[in-house]
């Protein structure tokens, strides 16, 4: 069997499963695990983040949680103080952390490498700071709880997130639509002049990329992905607050992105599945979770620099080798 | 008389207190091969950092083809047809042979489509298959580009340097470390292009320069030293003093041209 | 005036620990060109300690050997294990010391407790100046301090192995090559770098709290001051610590400490951005 094909079916079996899950998982373990399936979905969105911008542009962002809270705030406050209903206060969330993205952008993008990861924790940190103080808007480490509105409502038909199904696949469908924009981004000629920036700026300038707008361009994108997290995890939890917005969720998701493999569509998915359940299982048992997910880190930067899917791309190459059949693997290119 | 291809009046780029450039004022004509040669630190990459812009000058100013192009950005000065190489081989490592190639050429314009694929694109695939036959890399195509031998990264190099369709080329140094069979190689590649783009290239190899320029200039301390056809150069005797007394301190200044 | 008075000498007194801290940062940045996210919590560890060795042994003055002495044990052993296999790639040693300072603080949370705990100054006693009764305690930590940062200098510019470290931090390659041994050097980077950092920890542990989260605020602080001071210049990271903590502590005295903290990160920022390192960065090839 070759490569292509190996992945093929392993793709359509991923769908099959992503699309039983709310039928599946209840009957084998507990309901609980579909919200936790669609939680892992979301967080997966701002490791995406992270990942579109360290593994195909080569800049590390230590500041993502900043995008992600304006998504969850701009629902939130969309919904609570302006009165907006389900759509529009997810757009005000979403445009809210890209005008945010273009901005801090702007002065970010000039810099780079140790640089432009302590710029960018930096901006984190100083509306993670403001968001604390002005408490009248943002409800300080409180946080604001919010009511859903209704998601459709035509005529008499009404749906809402309040129905877990609806929820699941809300989010799965949401999320799939990002990493298939992801998928395209990354065949096109925009991704490959990405990945030329991120292997040699000083060539991509000199055949005439214009770096430092491209560079911003991928900051929005990023900014992009992580509001629409944002935006679903405040409808996800009915609420919003300053604590998301700390360096550490953006470590968290630098961590997610890396370990799952920097430079790969499927790499946040993986490494933010990995560090849930992980989470999920442990912190039922043992309240101590943050040290086996701190131990995890490590050992997989030591032992697993690709990432998961870089042992996985390692794996099948090898298998595929030994039958014979050409790689092809071009698309699960690893490497940050 | 046609407009010369390049131009500069009165160059100058200082590093702190060291003059690399000093008051150059040159002129090259057109559909002409052109070699700049001379000792160490005697500032010709710095004179090509200024030319694509990697460098601001510090006095003077650059043309090419009659237009003003001092203070441009890199990526301005490519997209009017200026393009280079860089006397360390460089090419986008994680990338196919095929890549490199595609983006060379997709760089060029304005818009890049954020999600159309980039295979999609007809005319683009039979460039980079045309180019890649032209330069004898077809059997590479799908290959990463930092598994190539030395050899065919500097191929790899005036690959691109062609496909983006250059009006003029810097090559520096484009011979360097290279084997004899790979020198005889991208020579006579050289050779061919410059028939249709004209050609500046620093070169150190003086059997290379005197076997395909057209036009040779000779700096030394960041100054034309002298000009002329290699004949004339060849029995140039301050050249030969150039060459003979050359003063040590000087790297420093290529050092700095290159931080 | 009072409130100015004291805000700002503890501002003075709270940036000179801070500076202990953040030369840790820097040496470790300069020399192994690592971003430690862990060196907050290296702090942290240092007032836990503190916090243990009067516990156990009654006495707070011995934590001024004890915790310099485990951090500087730690310091090589963390070196040695973690980041040494990963060391030529820069960038995941964020993620590893990252992961790092998860489990620095829960292994705290696990044996301190998660609850923050306060050490009394072992001087107790006040003294009269400018109209306010100043804890003799903070002048004490202030000359530790001193001397500490000068001890600091000094061995960097008059022993065989500070020259090593200046000469690694300088050229590594002409340094290997004349013979410096280069791993070593790492190591005790490092542990030095924790040494540093703990004994911060120490200095700092009956002004502040005692806390497993101790580090968290630090950590941005020091980065502020390495960034500031200019990469590489550690008289520059050492004044730069003082001179923030001194402004945060003038401007504590007109509004509230959050906003005094925004503050010097907006400064922050207009210094990265101005500062033409950045910038250039992919010329140099």
């Amino acid at each position: 069997m070759s490569a292509k094909a190996i992945e093929r079916s392993l793709w359509a079996l991923f769908a099959a499963f992503m699309i039983a899950v709310p039928w599946i998982i209840p009957a084998l373990i507990s309901s609980f695990w579909v919200s936790v399936i669609a939680e892992i979905l979301i967080w997966s969105l701002l490791a995406a983040s992270v990942n579109l911008l360290f593994g195909y542009v080569g800049l590390l962002s230590f500041g993502q949680a900043l995008y992600f809270g304006f998504g969850m705030y701009g629902v939130a406050i969309g919904i609570q103080d302006l009165g907006l209903s389900f759509w529009p206060a997810f757009a005000l969330g979403i445009v809210a952390s890209m005008t945010m993205a273009l901005v801090t952008g702007i002065f970010a993008v000039r810099l780079t490498w140790h640089y432009f990861a302590i710029i960018t924790v930096v901006f984190s940190l100083i509306f993670y700071f403001l968001a604390l103080t002005n408490k009248w808007l943002t409800g300080g480490d409180d946080g604001i709880n919010f009511a859903l509105p209704p998601t459709i409502n035509i005529g008499g038909f009404n749906k809402s997130l309040t129905d877990p199904i609806f929820q699941y696949f809300f989010v799965l469908c949401t999320a799939a639509l990002c990493f298939l924009l992801m998928h395209r981004l990354v065949g096109s000629p925009l991704g490959k002049a990405f990945l030329a920036i991120r292997d040699n700026d000083m060539r991509a300038r000199l055949i005439g990329l214009n770096v430092y707008l491209l560079r911003l361009i991928a900051f929005v994108l990023s900014g992009f992905l992580a509001g629409v997290a944002g935006g679903l995890f405040a409808f996800f939890g009915r609420y919003a607050s300053a604590t998301y917005m700390f360096y550490h969720v953006s470590g968290e998701a630098v961590v997610w992105a890396i370990v799952g493999g920097a430079g790969t569509l499927l790499g946040p998915l993986i490494g933010t599945t990995l560090f849930i359940i992980v989470r999920e299982i442990v912190s039922t048992h043992w309240e101590h979770h943050s040290l086996i997910v701190g131990t995890v880190a490590i050992l997989a930067v030591m032992f697993a620099p690709k990432g998961m899917v870089g042992l996985w791309n390692d794996f099948i190459s090898r298998i595929a080798e030994r039958s014979g059949a050409p790689v092809g693997a071009v698309e699960l290119r690893t490497e940050p | 008389m046609s407009e010369p291809t390049l131009r500069t009046e009165g160059l100058t780029k200082r590093f702190g207190g060291l003059i690399a450039i000093n008051n150059l004022s040159l002129s090259l004509a057109a559909r002409r091969l052109h070699a700049i040669i001379g000792p160490n630190g005697a500032g010709k990459t710095t004179f090509f950092n200024l030319v694509s812009g990697l460098l601001q000058p510090s006095h003077g100013r650059v043309f090419f083809q009659g237009r003003d192009i001092t203070g441009l950005k890199p990526h301005q000065i490519s997209r009017l047809g200026i393009k280079r190489t860089l006397q360390i081989k460089s090419v986008f490592p994680q990338l196919t042979v095929a890549e490199n190639l595609w983006i060379t050429r997709q760089a060029g314009r304005g818009f890049l489509h954020p999600f159309r694929a980039a295979t999609s694109d007809r005319q683009t695939r039979e460039t980079v298959e045309r180019t890649l036959a032209q330069i004898g890399l077809s059997s590479l195509a799908g290959r990463q580009a930092s598994t190539l031998s030395y050899g065919d990264v500097a191929l790899l190099e005036i690959a691109m340097a062609v496909i983006s369709e250059p009006r003029l080329l810097l090559l520096d140094e484009p011979t360097c470390g290279m084997s004899p069979a790979e020198t005889e190689r991208t020579v006579s590649k050289i050779r061919e292009l410059s028939r249709a783009v004209d050609i500046v290239i620093i070169e150190h190899d003086m059997e290379v320069v005197f076997e395909i320029a057209d036009d040779i200039t000779v700096m030394a301390q960041g100054a034309i030293l002298a000009c002329g056809s290699p004949t004339e150069i060849a029995a140039d005797e301050r050249v030969r003093e150039a060459y003979l007394g050359r003063d040590e301190d000087e790297d420093y200044v290529e050092d700095a041209a290159h931080a | 005036m009072e409130k100015l008075f004291l805000l700002a000498m503890n501002g003075l007194i709270w940036g000179l620990i801070i500076a202990l801290i953040a030369l840790g940062l820097a040496i470790i940045f300069g020399l192994l060109d690592i971003i430690n996210l862990a060196h907050g919590d290296f702090f942290m560890v240092g007032t836990v300690l503190a916090w243990a060795t009067l516990q156990s042994t009654g006495s707070f003055w011995l934590a001024f050997i004890v915790a310099p002495f485990i951090g500087f044990i730690l310091g090589a052993l963390i070196q040695q294990v973690v980041i040494q296999p990963i060391r030529n790639t820069a960038m995941l040693s964020i993620v590893a010391t990252f992961g790092l300072s998860l489990i620095l603080q829960e292994s705290v949370r696990i044996t301190y407790g998660p609850t923050p705990g306060r050490i009394l100054p072992p001087i107790q006693s006040t003294i009269h100046l400018f109209g306010v009764d100043y804890e003799v305690y903070r002048l004490f930590a202030a000359v530790v301090a001193i001397l500490a940062l000068g001890g600091f200098f000094l061995f960097l510019q008059h022993t065989k192995l500070g020259t090593w470290m200046r000469a690694v931090r300088h050229d590594r390659e002409i340094a290997v090559a004349m013979g410096i041994p280069a791993g070593r050097v790492y190591i005790l980077t490092f542990a030095i770098g924790f040494a540093l950092a703990a004994l911060g920890g120490v200095v700092a542990a009956p002004i502040t709290t005692v806390d497993f989260r101790g580090g968290v605020d630090i950590l941005p602080f020091c980065f502020m001051a390495v960034i500031i001071g200019g990469l590489g210049n550690l008289p520059g990271t050492a004044a730069a610590a003082v001179l923030l903590a001194f402004v945060e502590g003038v401007i504590q005295s007109v509004t509230d400490p959050t906003v005094a903290r925004i503050a010097s990160l907006v400064l922050m920022s207009a210094v990265l951005l101005l500062r033409p390192q950045g910038l250039f960065k992919g010329l140099t090839r």
